[in-house]
This record gives structure tokens, C-alpha cells and sequence, in this order.
């Protein structure tokens, strides 16, 4: 059993999780559903937005450079890195450089693909997580396991218990309100000591050079505003051309991800302080991160740079609804994560997520920049094959198959013999247990086939006319 | 241009085709925007600001609201729903000049937030009846975070500045120097990251009250 068949095997036999994760997927899905079935232009809202985030990943130079300038002159700091790593030691350094003790960080997918976390805390930083979810993985020493909902795989009861533990004065913690007042007085404080407040960016804005960011409960804000510093980690494919575009995709996103029609607070960040203001920092950076986003350019995974990170793939997953967002092994869990992980950290290593998949295009149809995420599932696939990644025993199974269908008359033989031999393990309709079958039959059962092949009942159906 | 930034650009350059001329991308996107339009939730039918104060009420946003005549009944607004929410006659006010400029007496004031502010008094720029969103421009008149700590935030808008939809805000200030935040607010802080259960009042206010000013009146 490899790494990732542990996981799962391990996912599988969590009930609580399993309570867990259905508790919020079913959630986001009724209300995604009710927001979509509201807005009749959503299909062409969605090919609009598809369209708009081609156009900018088509002539992203021009884009990136129209930002860096209009960025500069509201004052802003640019910096540039290559990779995670290059732009974890850039954020490091502006922090050294502000003498932070303490940073506070808005929840950003960016920051933990790149590790950021980490590094502050490797560099002796204290970093506090203000967007609800990541203050309860911080506290439970976790990663997300969900790109919108990062603790989702935690039940109330196990928020409780974690607040009771590291809470000051937490009170009462029997109801999802008594805990959310207890995170909101104990980081109070902690949001305005901070030195540093690092955030993400759900956009970056060409034409004025602002970034926006979208939470629900005013974190980024709180964040961004009281301490000196104020860092944006942004992948280099968030751009969108103006504010008027950025509309249309905060439309979608939005939706997509919460079921809401816009996130309770939407900002534009634009520079540091102006003269006469009595809040806001005082020094602006923005780090534009690569990290693997130009390869997947090179790699046929343009389509990929759409995405919104809204996480409706992921609800709507068939796989991830079983297994949860930490057996992927991965920042990006789901189908999303299924095409970038490989991308990101080689497809040897990753083989197994673009295989954890079942095709039934649901993520497709529910993205809103209709990214063709079965399509590029695929691709992995076709790749790990011609590169020989595929496990043994599949590429066996497929050479046998292959040796029977090429000869009509030993494959009749063979799905004769198989449809002889399967009903012997069923009950009723369904067959729990059956030899060489235990990798599917430990957690759904098989159908009864069948009592002839459909050759077989084809054949008869003929001689009866 | 720095090292990272040239090696960024020299992959982009690899693996896309020429870059297009600044004309042509300009072309394309004149082409895109003028298809927004038709992909607007098309639900703005009515004046704006009876969109916005519907919307402002509906389930999704939550905020509570009501209509005032004039700025001047604004001080008497505030009284009432600190008698209704048992609040301290004692507030945040946000320091713009209108606001300043008003009768306050009966109320304790102060132009600056603090940490742990009960109730706070604000003036919007302005509203977006789509959303139900008010608008926010930071400046020394409008400092960010009164709209961030306080559990109880009031906020006046003029009836006369509520645009449509959200990109008939952005085309207003087309053109214009960005500000150093716009905050689009859109009812009260909520989280569901527990269970995916919403729950008011996460970090920002966990009560938005919408002070519209001006007519209808009947
Ligand atoms: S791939 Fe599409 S559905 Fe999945 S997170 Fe990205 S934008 Fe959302």
C-alpha cells in the first residue's frame, strides 16, 4: 500500500470526518444551487468569465507590466519571485527588516502552497491566523483540508474541545456562537500588536494596480490595516484588467463558493497610507509568485490558470466527499488539486490524484470559468502511462484485456466464464465480498451482473423476431 | 528589470505565442466588456435606493435599516437603537465634517475607534442596489477600521448615491486615482467555518444598521 492508499484507507474508516465533511459540502452545495438557480445569466456570465481570464493569461506580460507600473505609483513595493521558496524568503526578509515579532495572516491558498507558514515560524516569527477556520488548524497543528473551509474536517465538538484548551477565559462552548465569540475576543488583541499583516489576493487590478481581497468576517481588514506592513503574496495569474472585470468574476466566485451574492466585505487595496489618514500601513508590498504557474502555461495547463479557487469542484466531488482534503496529500485538494499538484510537485510523486477520479465531469459543470478539469485529469493520466508510472498490476490487467479484446471469441469466453462466477458471492442484488475484489468491495458494494452478456441477450432478442 | 522578473517573463514568452500589440489587446477587451451587461443579475428594476434598502433587508445581507428625512435626524436615529439594543449613549464618529457638524448633544462622542467599540457611527460614500453593498473610500474623513471593530456599526447614505449595479459604481470613478482602500460592506461579519453554520459577528460588527437619508417620503 502506497502513501496515498494509506490516507485514503485511513479517510475511509473516520466516521467523524465522513459527519464532518458531509456537514458542510451538503452546505455549500444547496446554497451554490439556490444562487445559481437566482441568476438566469449565470451561463453567460460564466463563458464571459472564461473569456475574460483567457484574455488576460493570453497577453499576461502585458497585463503583469500594466500592474507593476499603476501598482508603483500608488506607492507600492514590487517584488518578484521565481519560486515558493525565492517568495517565502522575500516576505522573511521585509519582516527581519521591520524588526516583526509578530505577523498576522489572512487566510491565503498562495501562502500555503508556498509554505509560508513554515517559514515564519523557521525564521523565529510569530504568526497568527485570523480568518476563523486557519486559527482552528493552527491551534490543532494541521493543514487546511479545503480550499474555502480549511477546518472543515473538524465537527463542532472538536472546535470546542480545541478552544477549551487554548482559550483564555473561552466561557461556554456548547453552541457554533459561543465558540465564534470566544476566537473573536481571544485575537482581538493579537490583530492590533501585529507588526506585519500579510494577506493574498483574490485579484490583482491592472489598470489602478490595487489588489482585492474577499472575506466574510472582516479578518483581512483587521489584518491588512493596523499594523506598519502590509505584504500581498499573489500568484502572477490573478490579474484581471480593471475593477469592471473584477465585477463579473466576483460574481461567479462568490456564488460558486458560499452561495452568497457578494462576500461581506470586498476591498481594494491600493498603496500605503495617505497623507491625513489615521489608519493603514505605512509600507505596501506586493510579491508576484511563478512558482510553477508559468510551467503549467508551457505544459498545456493554461486552463488551469482560470481558476477562481472558489471550491465548488471540490464540494461537488464524488471522491473528496469520501475521503476529505487531507488524504490528497496536498495544499490543493479535489479535483482542482487532481491537475496542479502534479504540476506542482511532479507527476512521480503525485501519480495517484489525477487516478482518484471518476470522471463524471460534476466539477466541470459547476466551475465558474468552465475550466475542463476531466479533460485535463486525462492528460495526467495519458502522461503517467507513457511514462510508465502506471502500477503494475493495472498495466497487466490492461495488457490481458487488451490480449481478449482483440480476440471476439476468447473474450466471450472469459465474460461468460466472469458472469458464471459472480453471482456465487452475491446477496440479493449486491455482491460485499468477492476475491480479487476486496480494493473495491471494502467500501461499496457491486451489482449482481447480469445472468447472460449482453452479446448473449442480444443475440437471442434477434433470433425472437 | 530584475533577475525573477525577467525569468518569469522569459517562460511566459516561451510558452505563449507572440505577445499581441497594444492595440489588438485593447480591441479584445472592448469586446468583453461590452458583454457584460447582459450577464448582470437582472433584478434592478425600481429606483435604486428601494432596491438597495430591499436588498440591504433581505435574508442574505441581514442588515436592519430605515429612512430619515435629513442628516440632522440622524443623532435622534442613533439614540433610538442604542435604546433598542441597550446600548451606552457613547460613540465612534466616523470624523467627516457632515457628521461632526450635527447635533449630537445627549450622546458621548469620539473621532477615533477603539479595540473593543460598542457602537459606532459612519457615513457611506455610497450604496449598490445589486448587492445591497455600501461604499467606502478610505481618507481622513473616513478612516478604515470603523467599518472592522465595532459590534454595532450605523451607517448613513445619501439616497442620492446608490448606483445600480456594481459596475455603475467602478465606471463613477473611472479614471480617477485609486484611494487607498474601497471597501464594498455588505451586511454585518459572518463566518460558517464550523460546520458551515452561520454565525454573526465573527471579527467585524456583528450588527449593521442602514441609515438612509433623504426622500421617499409618504
Ligand atoms: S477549478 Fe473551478 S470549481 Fe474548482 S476551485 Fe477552481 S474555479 Fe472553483
Amino acid at each position: 500500500m502506497n502513501a496515498f492508499h494509506g490516507r485514503v484507507t485511513a479517510a475511509l474508516a473516520d466516521a467523524t470526518l465522513k459527519i464532518a465533511i458531509d456537514r458542510t459540502t451538503n452546505t455549500a452545495r444547496a446554497k451554490r444551487a439556490a444562487a445559481i438557480a437566482a441568476w438566469p445569466e449565470f451561463a453567460q456570465a460564466r463563458v464571459l468569465g472564461r473569456d475574460i481570464k483567457d484574455h488576460v493569461i493570453a497577453n499576461m506580460e502585458y497585463y503583469l507590466n500594466q500592474f507593476e507600473t499603476n501598482a508603483k505609483k500608488t506607492g507600492a513595493k514590487i517584488h518578484w519571485a521565481r519560486t515558493g521558496q525565492e517568495a517565502c524568503e522575500i516576505v522573511v526578509g521585509i519582516c527581519k527588516a521591520a524588526n516583526a515579532k509578530t505577523v498576522t495572516r489572512s487566510k491565503s491558498m498562495l501562502g500555503e502552497e508556498i509554505g509560508l507558514p513554515h517559514a515564519l515560524e523557521a525564521a523565529g516569527i510569530e504568526r497568527v491566523e485570523t480568518d476563523l477556520a486557519e486559527h482552528i488548524i493552527q491551534l490543532a497543528h494541521e493543514k487546511p483540508s479545503h480550499i474555502i473551509w480549511p477546518a472543515l474536517h473538524k465537527t463542532r465538538e472538536q472546535v470546542g474541545d480545541l478552544f477549551r484548551a487554548n482559550h483564555t477565559d473561552p466561557g461556554a462552548l456548547e453552541t457554533v456562537e459561543q465558540m465564534v465569540n470566544s476566537a473573536r475576543r481571544n485575537l482581538r488583541e493579537k490583530f492590533m500588536a501585529a507588526d506585519v499583516g500579510i494577506s493574498g489576493a483574490n485579484f490583482l487590478i491592472a489598470d489602478t494596480g490595487a489588489i482585492c481581497t474577499v472575506t466574510n468576517e472582516g479578518n483581512a481588514e483587521l489584518t491588512t490595516t493596523p499594523p506598519r506592513v502590509h505584504i500581498v503574496t499573489a500568484g502572477i495569474e490573478k490579474l484581471v484588467p480593471s475593477m469592471v472585470e473584477a465585477m463579473t468574476m466576483l460574481r461567479l466566485l462568490v456564488r460558486s463558493a458560499t452561495g452568497a451574492e457578494l462576500t461581506q466585505y470586498t476591498t481594494f487595496h491600493a498603496g500605503p497610507k495617505r497623507t491625513g489618514d489615521v489608519d493603514g500601513p505605512e509600507e505596501f508590498h506586493i510579491v508576484l509568485v511563478d512558482a510553477g504557474r508559468t510551467t503549467m502555461l508551457a505544459e498545456g495547463l493554461a486552463e488551469m490558470l482560470r481558476c477562481l479557487r472558489c471550491g465548488a469542484c471540490m464540494n461537488h466531488c464524488v471522491v473528496y466527499r469520501q475521503i476529505g482534503g487531507h488524504a490528497y496529500g496536498a495544499t490543493y485538494p479535489g479535483p482542482m488539486g487532481s491537475v496542479i499538484t502534479p504540476s506542482l510537485d511532479g507527476l512521480e510523486k503525485s501519480q495517484d490524484l489525477p487516478r482518484a477520479c471518476t470522471l463524471n465531469g460534476q466539477c466541470q459543470e459547476v466551475c465558474p470559468v468552465a475550466i475542463p478539469l476531466p479533460k485535463l485529469i486525462r492528460g495526467w493520466r495519458t502522461k503517467a502511462w507513457v511514462q510508465g508510472y502506471e502500477p503494475v498490476y493495472t498495466a497487466w490487467a490492461l495488457r490481458i484485456w487488451e490480449f481478449l479484446a482483440l480476440r471476439p471469441a476468447l473474450y466471450q469466453i472469459a465474460s461468460n466464464m466472469a458472469l458464471r462466477v459472480m453471482p456465487v458471492f452475491a446477496k440479493g442484488g449486491w455482491i460485499a465480498k468477492m476475491p480479487l475484489a476486496g480494493g473495491w468491495t471494502r467500501y461499496r458494494d457491486m451489482p449482481r451482473p447480469q445472468a447472460a452478456t449482453f452479446l448473449a441477450q442480444y443475440k437471442k432478442r434477434q433470433a425472437a423476431k | 528589470m530584475n533577475n525573477a522578473k525577467k525569468a518569469i517573463f522569459a517562460a511566459i514568452g516561451k510558452a505563449l505565442p507572440a505577445p499581441a500589440s497594444a492595440p489588438a489587446i485593447a480591441a479584445e477587451l472592448t469586446q468583453l466588456r461590452a458583454r457584460i451587461d447582459a450577464t448582470r443579475p437582472e433584478r434592478v428594476s425600481g429606483p435604486p435606493d428601494e432596491v438597495f434598502l430591499d436588498r440591504v433587508q433581505s435574508p442574505g445581507v441581514a442588515a436592519s435599516a430605515e429612512r430619515i428625512g435629513s442628516l440632522n435626524d440622524l443623532p435622534a436615529a442613533v439614540m433610538r437603537y442604542a435604546a433598542q439594543h441597550d446600548l451606552a449613549l457613547n460613540i465612534a464618529l466616523q470624523p467627516h465634517p457632515n457628521l461632526e457638524a450635527l447635533n449630537w448633544s445627549g450622546l458621548q462622542t469620539r473621532d477615533h475607534v477603539g479595540t473593543d467599540e460598542t457602537l459606532a457611527v459612519g457615513l457611506a460614500l455610497g450604496g449598490i442596489a445589486e448587492t445591497g453593498s455600501l461604499v467606502f473610500h478610505s481618507s481622513p474623513e473616513s478612516p478604515t477600521l470603523f467599518a472592522f471593530l465595532p459590534l454595532h456599526h450605523i451607517v448613513a447614505v445619501s439616497y442620492k448615491n446608490i448606483w445600480p449595479w456594481m459596475e455603475d459604481y467602478v465606471r463613477a470613478f473611472t479614471g480617477a486615482p485609486p484611494p487607498r482602500n474601497v471597501n464594498l460592506v455588505t451586511g454585518a461579519s459572518g463566518t460558517t467555518d464550523i460546520e458551515g453554520t452561520l454565525v454573526r459577528g465573527a471579527h467585524g460588527p456583528g450588527w449593521l444598521h442602514v441609515v438612509m437619508v433623504g426622500p421617499p417620503t409618504d
